[in-house]
């Protein structure tokens, strides 16, 4: 048992803070979110430069050949700071993606332009019918036509679709529409003809669309993995994926709490300051028991899944516990910074906000929770 | 970061659980987690313990121990509360006043205690809380006073659990009663023998059926050489103990039977002809206690890492407790639902489902969130010195 952090890794975390800091204002993720694009061009090419997209790739495919716990390090920080702009899209919906099912041409071709910042990638995944999470409801069909295949069908909630240069589609060649079996990955151009994409308007004003394939032909080069047989890399980037937004949680439910222990410390009612009070000294110490916990538990699910030991219901747990935790200290958060954490500048809106899109991404708590009852024999 | 056990750890673990498999019976855990009093059986089960090397690995070689990392002691308390919640036989000693003893305790008081807890041959009750002195624990009156080579104690302690079957009481006493000295300045601890004269022990009975106990002292004399460390420094010995207590007394693998009591019994009852277990209902609140005991488990390891690699704990240790003892009453609350009219029935009764063992759980819960310090004092802590927030 070991919890401590390589240098290497502490290194990473405080230069990630550092620059975050410095770039990534609270005013620039408020102008962003506000922006038609949502990123910075200048500003990915930084990230780009200092090595994180490529962080948890093989050399062999121009990374840097870290650990996913080094990738969660950074994703934690980019929680904190609520970064806005394809990074998740790019790398994990698409660059794991394409290790886990992409031949070695693929890889080759994607994964250094991703590592260098070049490319934008997501994935379409979810669609009008996915009312409840649900990764293998792929009702999109493709049909083989020649040697080229004819996409057809919408797909939602597809975050950066709008910047991406290339979508991974989800879709289904065989079987019945909720099947795991009988999935297929396309790689598509964006600029394919009968392709279409429209923003959506989201609590957490990041860039979601709906992306619409109108016989989009794609060529079965573009086939990412074997026919048919999409389904077992997805699930392996979902669970990679929900780790992530794991991370991503932990670091926004630190900086909640960080920002609410400091105002406590500031604040003064009733001629005390307001950090006196037990009752909001046990808001802040429930807020460390769930941060706490999502944080040892990220860690552990991907401690786990990395080493390909049985991690289905660590996954599921993390996803659940950090679901309601980092809902519940953004709850607990409104309530010491009362009327002025409710005012729309106020920095608390913008993490109980993405807590929201964060919580539902890539099965919430009551679906992680029907996987763990699965995995414990019910 | 590394999840996993050594090499060595699991050959341990394997050793212990065979051990433990042809030893450990539920009769003995029960005696001592449901404070009937440590009978026979377990006192002959701590010392076979002992005897297979099982005790005492990570207590320095010159008292008896294995010189090892407290890991082991970790995972012989994991496996133990696997085991219908099973905890070690004499565990006051053993997990609380020993740690303190080699912390703080003379040459002689160290060579006199810690070969003998490490034997398995001895057990030690808490001597804190007085009437007037629960939470606010500093502020407790019983005295104790300096004549020649001894000291004479007199007062009442109360909800001293074990104090009818052990051997020492390690007792908290007040020994400076200048005015105006600060309450926590001015106590000390001491090994007291059960058998002093002028010791009177009555049993309290909680809701549960256990036993806890008043203890009073009249004029009890206890050799000076029975002093724990300097005098009026007791209350922080108390203070810098309580961390490493939390870690050994607070094992979350101690509610995993009871998890996987309620698996079984969901997968085989049947209503409207259906298990139980395929209720959406109760699938999502198992599945909930499930990811709360993870998270607990997690919990618990990062605060015996901590302890283990002398890292200074501040509210780790609180977050295991408080975490552990409400999870403790969520679980019973789920698993009492779940049994619905059943629920009620006890141990012994005809048609008590689990043995009635979930209505135990009910009744004992009441107490997890209050032995050992509140929930209440458990967030002060947290908040002021986790998390550096002010005193009122």
């Amino acid at each position: 048992m070991d919890f401590h952090l390589t240098e290497e890794q502490k290194m990473l975390r405080e230069s990630a803070r550092d620059f975050l800091a410095t770039e990534c204002p609270k005013t620039f993720v408020r102008a962003m979110e506000k922006d038609d694009r949502g990123y910075s061009p200048e500003m990915w090419k930084k990230m780009a430069d200092l090595g994180w997209m490529g962080i948890a790739f093989p050399e062999a495919y121009g990374g840097i050949g870290g650990d996913f716990l080094d990738f969660l390090l950074l994703l934690e920080e980019m929680g904190r700071a609520c970064l806005p702009g394809p990074f998740f899209s790019t790398v994990v919906l698409g660059g794991f993606t394409l290790l886990e099912a992409g031949n070695e041409s693929q890889k080759k071709e994607f994964l250094p332009s991703i590592a260098s910042g070049d490319r934008i990638l997501t994935l379409a995944h979810t669609e009008p019918g996915t009312t409840q999470f649900d990764p293998f409801l792929i009702q999109l069909k493709a049909q083989a036509e020649g040697k080229h295949y004819s996409l057809e069908g919408t797909k939602l909630f597809v975050p950066d679709a709008h910047v991406a240069h290339c979508l991974i589609c989800a879709a289904r060649t065989q079987g019945e529409p909720s099947s795991p079996e009988g999935i297929s990955l396309f790689l598509v151009d964006s600029g394919s003809r009968g392709l279409r994409w429209e923003l959506l308007k989201t609590v957490a004003r990041d860039k979601q669309c709906e992306v619409r394939f109108q016989k989009v032909m794609v060529s079965a080069d573009n086939l990412l993995g074997p026919l048919h047989g999409g389904g077992r890399g997805l699930e392996k980037v979902m669970s990679k994926a929900a780790l992530a937004k794991c991370a991503e949680m932990v670091g926004g439910a630190q900086f909640v709490m960080d920002m609410c222990v400091g105002y406590a410390k500031e604040r003064e009612q009733f001629g005390r300051l307001i950090g006196t009070y037990q009752a909001v000294q046990h808001h802040c110490a429930n807020m460390a028991i769930y941060i706490e916990g999502a944080r040892y538990i990220t860690y552990k699910a991907a401690w786990t899944l990395c080493r390909d030991f049985p991690s289905t219901k660590l996954v599921a747990a993390a996803k659940a516990w950090g679901s309601d935790a980092y809902k519940r200290v953004a709850a607990l958060g409104h309530q010491i910074m009362a009327g002025t954490g409710y005012m729309e500048e106020h920095d608390m809106t913008l993490y109980s906000r993405r807590a929201k899109a964060a919580e539902v991404a890539f099965g919430d708590a009551n679906y992680q929770r029907k996987i763990v009852a699965k995995e414990i024999g019910l | 970061m590394d999840f996993g056990h050594t090499k060595e750890e699991e050959e341990f673990k394997k050793r212990l659980t065979a051990f433990l498999d042809r030893e450990l019976t539920e009769e003995i855990a029960r005696q001592n987690w449901e404070d009937k009093g440590v009978g026979p059986e377990a006192r002959e089960f701590s010392r076979k313990l002992a005897a297979n090397g099982f005790l005492g690995m990570s207590w320095p070689k010159e008292y008896g121990g294995q010189g090892l990392s407290p890991t082991y002691d970790f995972i012989l308390l994991d496996e133990m509360g696997k085991r219908w919640g099973a905890h070690v036989p004499l565990d006051v000693g053993y997990t609380m006043v020993g740690h303190t003893i080699l912390r703080r305790g003379s040459e002689e008081l160290k060579r006199d205690f810690l070969p003998r807890i490490i034997r398995g041959e001895i057990e030690f009750c808490l001597g804190y809380t007085e009437p007037n002195a629960g939470s606010d624990l500093a502020s407790m009156r019983m005295r104790a006073v300096e004549e020649g080579d001894f000291y004479v104690i007199n007062g009442q302690k109360t909800f001293n659990t074990e104090a009818h079957y052990s051997e020492y009481h390690w007792l908290a006493a007040r020994t400076d009663f200048t005015p105006n000295t600060p309450k926590h300045r001015g106590i000390s601890l001491f090994i007291v023998d059960m058998n002093s004269p002028g010791i009177a022990v009555r049993p309290l009975w909680t809701m549960s059926g256990e036993r806890t106990n008043e203890v009073f002292y009249e004029n009890v004399s206890v050799p000076k050489s029975r002093l724990v460390g300097e005098k009026n420094k007791g209350f922080y010995y108390m203070m810098e103990a309580i961390d490493s207590e939390r870690n050994h007394v607070f094992t979350p693998c101690r509610l995993t039977p009871l998890l996987e009591d309620l698996i079984q019994y969901a997968r085989e009852t049947r209503y409207n002809g259906r298990p139980l277990a395929e209720d959406p209902k109760i699938k999502d609140q198992l599945a909930q206690m499930a990811v709360e005991l993870e998270v607990a488990q997690l919990f618990a390891e990062h605060s015996r890492w901590m302890e283990s690699h002398e890292i200074p704990m501040t509210y780790e240790p609180e977050i295991t407790k408080v975490f552990i003892s409400e999870l403790d009453q969520r679980l019973v609350d789920v698993g009492m639902g779940i049994l619905n009219l059943y629920s009620q029935l006890e141990e012994g009764s005809k048609w008590a489902p689990l043995r009635g063992r979930v209505e135990w759980y009910f009744l004992h819960s009441f107490m997890t969130t209050i032995g050992a310090g509140t929930s209440e004092i458990g967030r002060n802590v947290i908040a002021q010195r986790g998390l550096g927030l002010p005193r009122a």
